[in-house]
């Protein structure tokens, strides 16, 4: 198979391309998707936490 | 009372309940038979050359594989609803024993629907005149049997976890088949081989069987081991 | 926040070493022999094949001989699929805890786990799926490799499908660890069984496998794992906010 001509070797290339590079896009695009997904999730908890957590304190504190 | 006079008590108890309601075996067997009948109605749009042998070995196995979701759910529901495990619990019962009485006892109901579904899987699609001969009948009992020890087994861990959730029979299916999807391949590549009868058989079918039987010994420990904890939930 | 800092500086870096890895694949790794694949019979290909000369004698199947470009996937497809083992056997293992010692804790690490596990599996299926297109020219093949795959797959939605059914706390948890236990025990099994049955899926490890195939492999393995390790990270600062959210309320209440 090495004695392929170059315009072989791109031919293949080109139709193969789309689906590996974009194989590797969907990877990290559904990595940041999912990550951004729980630090929106978490900031949302945070303001919760803050919000709940002084409440109590200020309760126990009356 | 000895481990072997407890698991010999709950066994009794279910086949004595069985003999005065007939239920399990009403239900299961009749499941059987109507699904028998979807085959018909599948099998009758393949045409006349169509040979059904070729995928006989699948489709009986499809048959046990739903009846006996359909008989493990049953068999569980049933002793949830009269409170049985809860007074199993409380009584001095060694919970080994109590999965081993409760698998025992599924096993012999599949196997019984089996005995009949068999036979007649086989008059009513394999028996034409001039079809080719399948393997003996023993080496398709056998792939039955260690298919069916492995389905009662992870069946009873999955079905007492499954009753006590909200989707019940849904949630058994879901856990159930894919857990026996490699006992399923084995069970199924072994009774085809045995059905067809296609030269070196005997081989493929042994090789088969060992998988299965591989999978029922590590498959068994495992819910042997798990059971304690379902009970104990 | 410390932890959700360690967590963003994880997967920084492994995304760092996995792209890495990605361009070494194409710059530095050379064409490998081994992840050919042969189909037994021609399969429904809108791509040209690869020309005559490279095809084997005939009667001896139609190989698809187009390694140049579509095996780059290996450098990121494989990393992912391992270290979704390694992740599923990691929830089985916490979820044994939590059987043995009945903490909570332990539920929840295996929980995360398993979910962790299970966003590795599907995106295992959908590079897979891509690959199997652009070299086997069918999107889904009923082949073993890929059938035993997605039984896991099936096995891990049914775990969180077993989870959202039960409302106790406790029994939850030990349902859930139990099956975890299963499934870790039965995907092995799985793929040991599908392995009798002869499968078009490339092996590509090999002895003589060349060093410029294994470094960016090794390479995108690590990445990976510290991406997983990472989401897991991540997930586990959310739960314990979760937590505290829920004693607040708690508290307020009462």
């Amino acid at each position: 198979m090495m004695e392929a001509t170059n315009a072989e070797l791109y031919r293949l290339v080109l139709t193969d391309a789309p689906y590996v590079i974009g194989a590797y896009a969907i990877l990290w695009i559904a990595f940041v998707v999912y990550l951004s997904m729980v630090l929106a999730r978490m900031m949302r908890l945070e303001k919760e936490v803050d919000l709940l957590e002084s409440a109590v304190s200020k309760r126990s504190g009356e | 009372m000895s481990s072997w006079r407890q698991f010999k008590a709950i066994l009794k108890k279910d086949i004595v309940m069985e003999l005065r309601t007939k239920e399990m075996l009403t239900s299961m067997g009749l499941y059987a038979l109507l699904v028998l009948v979807v085959y018909y109605i599948t099998l009758s749009q393949a045409g006349a050359d169509f040979e059904v042998r070729r995928i006989a070995a699948g489709l009986l196995w499809l048959v046990f594989i739903f009846t006996s979701l359909l008989g493990l759910n049953r068999s569980l529901v049933h002793e949830k609803d009269q409170g049985c495990l809860e007074a199993l619990l409380i009584s001095p019962t060694d919970r080994p024993v109590i999965f081993f009485g409760k698998a025992v006892g599924n096993l012999i109901f599949l196997l019984i629907v089996e005995a009949l579904i068999v036979p007649l899987f086989f008059f009513i699609f394999l028996a034409r005149p001039g079809a080719q001969a399948g393997g003996p009948v023993w080496m398709l009992a056998l792939a039955l049997i260690l298919g069916s020890i492995g389905i009662a087994g992870v069946g009873t861990l999955l079905a007492t976890m499954s009753v006590n959730t909200k989707g019940k029979d849904f949630i058994l299916a879901v856990l159930f088949i894919p857990i026996m999807f490699p006992l399923l391949l084995a069970v199924v590549a072994g009774s085809a081989a045995v059905l067809q009868a296609d030269p070196e058989y005997v081989r493929t079918f042994w090789q088969m069987m060992g998988l299965a039987a591989g999978y029922d010994v590590i498959m068994l420990l495992a819910a042997f081991g798990l059971y304690e904890f379902v009970l104990g939930a | 926040m410390k932890q959700l800092r360690t967590a963003i500086v994880l997967v920084a870096i492994g995304g760092l070493l996995t792209t890495a890895a990605f361009l070494m694949a194409f710059f530095t790794a050379e064409v490998q022999q081994f992840g050919t694949v042969t189909l037994e019979q021609e399969v429904d290909t809108v791509f040209p094949v690869a020309p005559d000369q490279f095809q084997p004698p005939a009667g001896e199947g139609i190989a698809y001989v187009r390694p140049w470009f579509s095996q780059k996937i290996f450098y990121f497809h494989v990393p992912v699929a391992e270290a979704s083992f390694l992740v599923l056997i990691i929830s089985a293992v916490f979820a044994i805890r939590f059987l043995t010692s009945k903490r909570a804790e332990f539920d929840t690490k295996s929980r995360i786990a398993m979910e962790t596990a299970l966003v590795f599996v599907v995106l295992t299926m959908i590079t897979g799926v891509l690959w199997t297109r652009a070299s086997w020219g069918v999107w889904w093949e009923w082949e073993p490799r890929l059938t035993t795959y997605f039984i896991m797959m099936l096995m891990m939605i049914a775990y969180f499908v077993l989870r959202n059914s039960i409302e106790e706390e406790e029994r939850r948890a030990t349902y859930a660890a139990v099956f975890a236990v299963v499934a870790a025990i039965n995907a092995p099994i799985s793929f040991m069984i599908t392995r009798v049955i002869p499968s078009n899926h490339p092996v590509v490890f090999q002895p003589g496998m060349a060093s410029s195939n294994l470094l960016p492999f090794i390479i995108g393995q690590i990445g990976m794992l510290m991406i997983g390790y990472g989401i897991y990270t991540a997930r586990m600062t959310e739960e314990r906010l979760r937590e505290r959210v829920e004693i607040a309320k708690e508290a307020l209440e009462g």
